[in-house]
């Protein structure tokens, strides 16, 4: 679906695309005969189908569910129109689930692209030995979810976690990890800011090394700072990557899901209770699939506006 | 010739490995232990638990053991993951050919399966087979009824109790809490084993878990909803927002003020916390369910305290209810493999195979016979505290609020409750946390009734 971060599309020239154009124009008036029909419907009925029995069928199926209450064994009752995204948008529980999901969102992806450029720059260089670190910082990328999330569940614990060990060592407050409504944000997003990195470090490294040299030679005869080659050769010429990887990393965060399932279960207070496992509980613990579905509708929205204006806006600021 | 043995390997390895893979694959598939067919001349009964762990290796030999008791029907279990999601598979795939013929539903699903009418209520079986249910705990039973009929048979039960570490206690010389304990009983206990070990032993932790609140309300005589918790008609209105509830929320305030309550959270994972804290001896007192008990004794030389759960000072004791699941019939199976199903609930009951069922698991017996076969004294002679919760059990005489909330929603209100502790825990204002939670439950059943039509 998404192309790959390292080829970056040449741009056509302008008389090239006027020709296409012309072409496709053509291509348009062109009437189809009988045979090309049935031909046409016979390559694209298969996919047709699939996509309309698993797409299609359960998007209309959930605008349709929202609309109405659902009862104990999940049939639909009675109509409500809008009732149920109304209730959901004025309900403070929903809004602070809709308020811990951007703030997690937008941690995760600020929080990785940083660290992950930071090392990324340190791996790029070409040092005896390198490929060790580089091995090393994207490690995490062989690691699922419910290692990482046990792994640090290890390390949050509250009297035998490492983190404890420390703090009780050095005789400073403890942090109460995963019962404290902030600290348990943290932990969340610390977790999976460290399960993305191992990803991201790999494609902003490729991005990195595939930067022509010369460009470098020509700033290190002109005397530029390496902090100023940094800033002035190589994101520019990353950012087609970079453009990517904020994008798979926040629609990525939004969907998070199987961490917040071992580590906190939305809690404590709902502080960690993100947009898709909220609809999960409503759905598949309380039974409530027309809330549940008003929600997936909202979620849709949501992701979707973001979608467009990242493309919008970072698209003006890419340099392909 | 070794270069052509790397081409060969490179054009290949890939294709090699997948099909490497899917033998394995399917060799793992092949060997799984469950059957999923029946034996020729057997009518299969396709049997839904969600028991994982030791307790279902238990599980699986009793079912085998009922296979081999006789010859008309072969019982299949099949794993259906965590409860809460078991209930809606098993809501949402009734009428079709991969329903179960019985299955396991947690205690706070009953109320849904009661409505959703999906399944034969087993005093039918009860009634046709004249069966004495008087053996079986008369507590559990009402868990699962409703206006004197049996609608699912209890199996795996626990209550929730309060753990103690027996040798921290006598190591500081501090008086453990008595067999039936009040809350400043309690609060004493853990106050002096955190002082008197010069702060290393955290004095007491219990979990935010809307069940252990409702336990509270329960063992105060106290309803969470209107109409008798739902056992003398449809709940209109919650009200947990009482001087009970406000009672347990301040003592448990006042506990964490002084500094020896520990907070490990809520779910899974404080379990787990508060059970490794406990058995490295940095946890005086804890209240858990009682299923915990073999993982409490195993690998630990510490003697093991149990009392009951605590009550609040001034109040008499009123018994607590049970957690834990029940074993329901399917009524879209034909009236053979129903009787089938009710057939393998009996079996599940005899006082042999809970005292068998207590043992591997922890849950406690509840055949009252049960307690007269050398399994269990066995392993009382082993672990004397085991004796307690089974004891509690019995001794709670059943009524609305300690049988159980049978309102549907249970889920959410679950959810509430957990929310409104948190909330007190973190330092929150006690009053506004419940009125949250009142509001908000109030609503949900609201909107459940109106989809009910109720």
């Amino acid at each position: 679906m998404l192309k790959s971060p390292t080829q970056s599309r040449p741009r056509t020239p302008l008389s090239v695309q006027k020709t296409k154009s012309k072409i496709e124009e053509q291509e348009a008036k062109f009437t189809l005969n009988a045979k090309d029909k049935y031909f046409a419907w016979a390559f694209l009925g298969p996919s047709l189908l699939i996509l309309g029995v698993f797409i299609f069928y359960p998007m209309v199926r959930t605008l349709y569910l929202s609309l109405f209450l659902t009862n104990t064994v999940g049939k639909t009752t009675v109509f409500v129109g809008l009732s149920n995204y109304i209730s959901l948008l004025t309900s403070a529980d929903y809004l602070s689930s809709l308020g811990v999901t951007l703030f997690y969102v937008f941690a995760v992806t600020i929080i990785t692209i940083s660290l992950g450029l930071v090392l990324a720059n340190l791996a790029s260089k070409r040092l005896p030995g390198i490929g060790l670190f580089r091995t090393l910082f994207s490690a995490t990328m062989g690691v699922s979810v419910s290692v990482a999330a046990i792994f640090w569940l290890f390390i949050f614990n509250p009297s035998t976690g490492f983190l404890s060990l420390i703090s009780t060592f050095l005789h400073l407050p403890q942090i109460p990890w995963l019962t404290d409504p902030t600290a348990a944000m943290w932990a969340v997003i610390i977790t999976t800011v460290w399960m993305n990195l191992g990803f991201t470090f790999l494609i902003l490294l490729g991005a990195m090394t595939s930067v022509p040299t010369t460009l470098y030679e020509a700033a290190n005869i002109e005397g530029a700072s390496s902090r100023f080659q940094f800033f002035h050769i190589t994101i520019p010429s990353i950012s087609p990557t970079l453009f990517f990887v904020s994008i798979i990393t926040l629609i990525e965060s939004f969907k998070s899901f199987g961490l917040i399932d071992l580590m906190t279960k939305g809690g404590p207070t709902n502080a960690t209770n993100m947009l898709v496992y909220r609809i999960y509980k409503d759905a598949f613990y309380s039974g409530n699939f027309a809330q549940a579905s008003a929600e997936s509708i909202i979620l849709t929205v949501i992701i979707a506006l973001f979608t467009l204006l990242q493309f919008k806006v970072l698209e003006k600021r890419v340099n392909y | 010739m070794m270069k052509k043995f790397t081409a060969f390997l490179k054009a290949y390895a890939l294709p090699i490995f997948a099909v490497f893979a899917l033998v394995l694959g399917f060799a793992f598939v092949n060997g799984s232990k469950n059957a999923t067919t029946a034996k020729a001349g057997r009518t299969p009964i396709v049997f839904w638990h969600e028991m994982g762990g030791p307790a279902e290796v238990a599980l699986d030999k009793m079912v085998d053991d009922f296979n081999k008791s006789q010859d008309k029907y072969e019982v299949i279990p099949q794993y259906q993951g965590v409860y809460d999601e078991a209930v809606q598979k098993i809501i949402q795939s009734h009428g079709t050919s991969a329903s179960p013929a019985v299955f396991q539903s947690f205690d706070i699903s009953t109320a849904q399966m009661m409505h959703s009418k999906y399944t034969t209520p087993v005093q039918k079986f009860i009634d046709e087979d004249n069966y004495d249910t008087s053996n079986i705990s008369p507590v559990a039973r009402s868990f699962y009824s409703n206006k004197g009929k049996q609608l699912a048979m209890p199996f795996n039960t626990s209550q929730p109790v309060l753990y103690y570490n027996a040798s921290l206690f006598k190591k500081y010389g501090v008086t453990p809490p008595s067999k039936s304990p009040s809350y400043s009983e309690v609060t004493r206990a853990a106050q002096e084993l955190y002082k008197k070990s010069g702060h290393k032993v955290k004095g007491m932790t219990i979990e935010i878990y809307g069940w252990l609140m409702e336990e509270a309300l329960a063992n105060a005589h106290t309803s969470l909803i209107n109409n008798g918790d739902g056992h003398t008609g449809n709940p209109t209105k919650i009200n947990l927002n009482n001087p009970t509830t406000k009672k347990f929320l301040k003592w448990i305030r006042t506990n964490i003020k002084s500094g020896d309550f520990v907070n490990y959270g809520s779910g899974a994972s404080a379990e787990t916390n508060e059970i490794a804290a406990f058995l490295a001896n940095k946890l005086g007192i804890f209240v858990q369910s009682s299923a915990y008990i073999g993982q409490l004794t195993t690998g630990t030389k510490n003697k093991l305290g149990i009392s009951y759960f605590p009550h609040p000072d001034g109040v008499k004791a009123n018994g607590v209810g049970i957690g834990g699941a029940a074993l329901w019939i399917s009524n879209d199976k034909p009236a053979k493999t129903q009787r089938g199903a009710w057939e393998f609930i009996k079996y599940t009951q005899t006082a042999k195979n809970q005292a068998a069922w207590q043992k591997a698991t922890g849950y406690l017996a509840l055949n009252k016979n049960s307690q007269k076969t050398k399994i269990l004294k066995d392993l009382y002679k082993k672990i004397p505290s085991a004796k307690v919760p089974g004891e509690q059990l019995a001794s709670a005489k059943p009524n609305n609020t300690n049988s159980g909330i049978l309102m549907e929603g249970m889920q959410l209100t679950r959810e509430l409750e957990q929310t409104a502790m948190e909330t007190v825990y973190n330092g929150g204002n006690i009053n506004s946390a419940l009125n949250t939670a009142d509001t908000a439950m109030n609503a949900n059943l609201k909107t459940t009734n109106k989809a009910d039509g109720r």
